[in-house]
């Protein structure tokens, strides 16, 4: 059994909040890996900066072969988040049958297990449900 | 400057249970040496391309271990590793070292050994090519990271998967008559639409395998080589290498076409040709949908239009450039680290007029390989020509 | 206790997933007539944090500086780790915020009622209650254990009731051994039926001291393990069945464990009146807790009765989530 090195990260999406990163130099907002520098400027002054939470489904797929952490919860549907603040985020969108989900599908955030969670630690992150709220 | 093709070599693409990383290496590696007409002492570097034996094979240093089996110390070995770019990165250093002057003979090799673990687990690894950590975090695999481009361009360019399946049907054709590919079987549209869902709209006709796979090439300055003028007069006229960005999210249809036609146009400018002159190719395709947009890049259709030639037959073995004559990764797998050199043996082959009956390209002179990786991030292409003196 | 607490917005949350429990009795042999139909299930992704996350976002509205948090669970893991701070880093709230964790018996939302109505002279209080009992590998199917979360904001004015009058009665109680052929002890149901009602008509009697007002005075009761026979046992102190319309959730989802009664609350409220009383009653452990729940004006109402329909899974996709936690790839 080889052990994935993912097990043992301290990385990853952001925990209980949701945030992008705002460049200081040229405003652009981009999702939170782009930490060192700007990916669309190249300065390096960039800082945390809370989303509201709800966004629109830009892109999206439906997973058949999921890696080990999503083993059992397939298929799910992960997608490309275009946030109101304009960012682009990848994220699975739950509680909604893949027939029923379609690109411009409006959805927010919500909270849930990104991992499974058998090694100790429970990893909780956001993952996104379809915004009752958006669909006007 | 060119770089001549002393020899090339490679297993059989397919799941080898009964044989080792090292069992291929050496397969492959010996399979070039003695293509060659070279010993193992007169290599001078050897390049080994494996993406993740640390992960699949639980042993490192991969290198030191294809130096010592192969018997080419004490010359200098290194592993190279960019992702599914990782064996033309190989074949990159290769050509650098013997166009730089300092070696005369070098050997790039690609291995790599994935069926040592089941397909979640594989599946796990191999998206460790993206950021894992953060990005692939989020459910993603790298056949969803792919499909979010699919539905992008069938989005952009008004597609149906019907358009895009002529492309496995294209590579099946000719897979199928490939000995050392992995998958060997013809499929039709109808097939292609049928088979299981992987990454919606990828289905498993779309998909490539997790293979078992080595594969070879002896490079040598362009006077070696001609003073054999017995052997064929292959030669690398261009070698150029590009990233792109590393996360799907700001992996645009843009950008994935830049990621290969920066680096074309740079070979195209050092090899001296246009992609008019192409007549065969091969493109990196673990997923269908990556084909048309190498052939964009390359240059053999407009942007949105690259998908055309597997349904028109441009792109089939008479058309105007024959593309993935190997069966591409759809049917030869995706040995990650073997993948860009077999890329490279497949195309001397083309070039030398020795590829299996069904795939040869009549009077091929020039190829092309393009290798991506990342799947955004890697950019690589090869130039091959036939040269008689 | 000030004098006036009030509940100003409150929040239920069911997970979508049903297991069929004719399902599982066939699966797991169990003998018996399932109890209920179907167990509100939580998602492979989904816990008592995420589902109280849930609730506790609707309950707050844009009440986005609540002064306290409560939370009250008995689920795992959070008697090791701190439910109510956790949560208020996921809701975003300002840092001095006050958590706190109930680790409670179904009856742990009064507790945290009476908590909250202590805390709530300059900001509202938010009083949130998750549960998914058992865990998957060690159900209980008798018991009837779903997953599912209420959340209520309590303040000091605004409300559309107010938190009234409790009482308590409490008995020692052992509903935990083993009969001759088990191999471990187990938790005694059938104790659990003759303490309940012990323990609810303790509770009822002081409650009527305190209220003059008879069980049998309420528009509605809303109590936690809504199983047939503590029901049962409920009707025998005058409760009728029209007053445990808002505990019928049991038979669609299963009980909830401290999160039943405040669905059940969620329930009566999106139908209650202004000038009615609600009766909320937990047992839990031998102690019955009865409080009298006064409705001022209309409440406004979340529908929660459309959520006890989820969709359905099946036996394999149960099977998978109870092995997949622990599971290796084959």
């Amino acid at each position: 059994m080889t052990v994935s090195a993912i097990e043992f990260s301290r990385l990853g999406p952001p925990k209980l909040r949701l945030y992008a990163m705002r460049c200081a130099s040229c405003k652009t907002l981009q999702p939170w890996w782009e930490k060192f520098h700007c990916y669309a400027c190249g300065t390096g002054d960039l800082s945390e900066e809370e989303l509201a939470g709800t966004g629109e489904l830009t892109n999206y797929t439906v997973v058949y072969y999921p890696p080990r952490d999503f083993l059992g919860q397939e298929p799910y549907v992960v997608g490309h988040i275009t946030m109101d603040e304009g960012v682009l985020m990848p994220a699975p969108v739950v509680g909604v049958a893949p027939d029923d989900i379609a690109v411009g599908t409006r959805v927010k955030a919500t909270l849930r297990r990104m991992k499974l969670g058998h090694e100790g630690d429970i990893y909780y992150s956001q993952k996104f449900v379809v915004d009752p709220a958006g669909t006007a | 400057m060119r770089v001549g093709v002393l020899g090339v070599g490679k297993t059989p693409h397919k799941i080898q249970h009964e044989k080792s990383l090292r069992d291929l290496i050496v397969e492959a590696g010996r399979a070039a040496i003695i293509d060659a007409g070279v010993t193992p002492g007169d290599i001078q570097s050897l390049y080994v391309g494996n993406v993740g034996s640390v992960g699949f094979n639980f042993e490192n240093s991969t290198g030191l271990m294809a130096a010592h089996h192969l018997g080419v110390v004490p010359a200098g070995a290194v592993r190279v590793e960019a992702a599914c770019g990782t064996g033309a990165w190989a074949l990159h250093l290769g050509c650098v070292a013997i166009m730089s002057g300092l070696y005369d003979t070098v050997m790039v090799l690609g291995a790599e050994k994935m069926n040592d673990l089941a397909t979640v687990e594989g599946t796990s690894i191999i998206a460790q090519a993206a950021d894992s950590k953060e990005e692939y975090f989020s459910g993603l695999t790298f056949p969803s990271g792919v499909a979010l481009t699919a539905r992008k361009y069938m989005q952009v360019y008004g597609l149906t998967e019907e358009d895009l399946a002529h492309t496995s049907v294209k590579n099946h054709h000719y897979g199928a008559r490939n000995p050392m590919a992995h998958l060997r079987f013809e499929c039709t549209v109808d097939e292609v639409m049928r088979s299981a869902k992987v990454a919606d709209p990828l289905k498993l006709f779309e998909v490539c395998p997790m293979t078992d796979a080595g594969s070879a090439l002896i490079l040598c300055r362009e006077e070696i080589l001609r003073d054999q003028p017995d052997k064929p007069q292959i030669f690398i006229t261009a070698t150029a290498m590009g990233t792109g960005t590393w996360y799907a999210a700001s992996d645009t249809l843009d950008d994935a076409h830049a990621l290969l036609a920066r680096p074309a146009q740079k070979a195209y400018d050092m090899a001296g040709i246009t992609a008019d002159d192409v007549d065969v190719a091969e493109i990196y395709n673990s997923f269908a949908i990556q084909e048309p947009l190498g052939i964009e890049a390359l240059g053999f259709a407009e942007m949105g239009k690259g998908w055309q030639g597997a349904s028109d037959g441009s792109t089939w073995i008479d058309g105007t450039v024959a593309v993935n004559l190997s069966g591409g990764l759809l049917c030869k797998g995706h040995p990650l680290g073997a993948t860009g050199s077999t890329q490279a043996v497949d195309i001397v082959e083309q070039l030398r007029g020795t590829a299996p009956e069904g795939i040869q390209r009549a009077d091929a002179q020039i190829g092309i390989s393009a290798c991506r990786g990342g799947p955004g991030a890697v950019g690589a292409i090869h130039v091959y020509q036939r040269l008689e003196g | 206790m000030t004098d006036v607490a009030e509940i100003q917005r409150y929040g239920a949350y069911l997970p979508k997933p049903r297991t069929q429990v004719s399902d599982l009795h066939a699966f797991y042999g169990r003998p018996g007539r399932p109890r209920s139909r179907t167990l509100a299930t939580p998602a492979l992704d989904e816990d008592a944090l995420t589902m109280a996350y849930e609730a506790a976002d609707e309950a707050l509205g844009a009440e986005r500086a609540p002064g306290a948090i409560i939370s009250v669970s008995q689920s795992a893991p959070f008697g090791l780790r701190k439910m109510s701070s956790t949560l208020a880093r996921a809701l975003g709230l300002a840092t001095d915020t006050i958590t706190m964790d109930l680790a409670a018996h179904p009856a742990g939302l009064m507790d945290a009622f009476a908590v909250a109505s202590a805390l709530v002279a300059d900001r509202p209080v938010l009083v949130v209650a998750s549960d998914h009992v058992v865990t998957y590998e060690e159900r209980v199917c008798d018991m009837l254990s779903a997953g599912g979360a209420s959340a209520f904001l309590v303040g000091s004015s605004g409300g559309f009731c107010r938190l009234g009058a409790s009482a308590r009665f409490s008995q020692e109680i052992y509903d935990v051994w083993k009969l001759g052929t088990e191999g471990e002890p187990r938790y005694r149901l059938e104790v659990l039926f003759d303490a309940y009602q012990a323990a609810a008509k303790g509770a009822f009697a002081a409650l009527e001291k305190a209220t003059e007002r008879p069980a049998s005075g309420y528009a509605a009761v809303a109590a936690s393990q809504p199983h047939p026979q503590t029901l049962r046992g409920l009707g025998k102190l005058g409760v009728s069945a029209e007053q445990n319309t808002h505990t019928s959730f049991v038979g669609e989802i299963g009980n909830i464990g401290a999160a039943s009664v405040g669905l059940s609350l969620a329930l009566a409220f999106d139908a209650a009146q202004a000038g009615q009383h609600v009766l909320a009653f937990g047992y839990g452990a031998g102690e019955g807790i009865a409080q009298d729940i006064e409705i001022t004006s209309a409440p406004p109402t979340i529908a929660a009765k459309e959520r006890l329909a989820g969709e359905s899974i099946t036996i394999g996709t149960y099977y998978r989530w109870t092995r997949g936690r622990q599971a290796e790839p084959h």
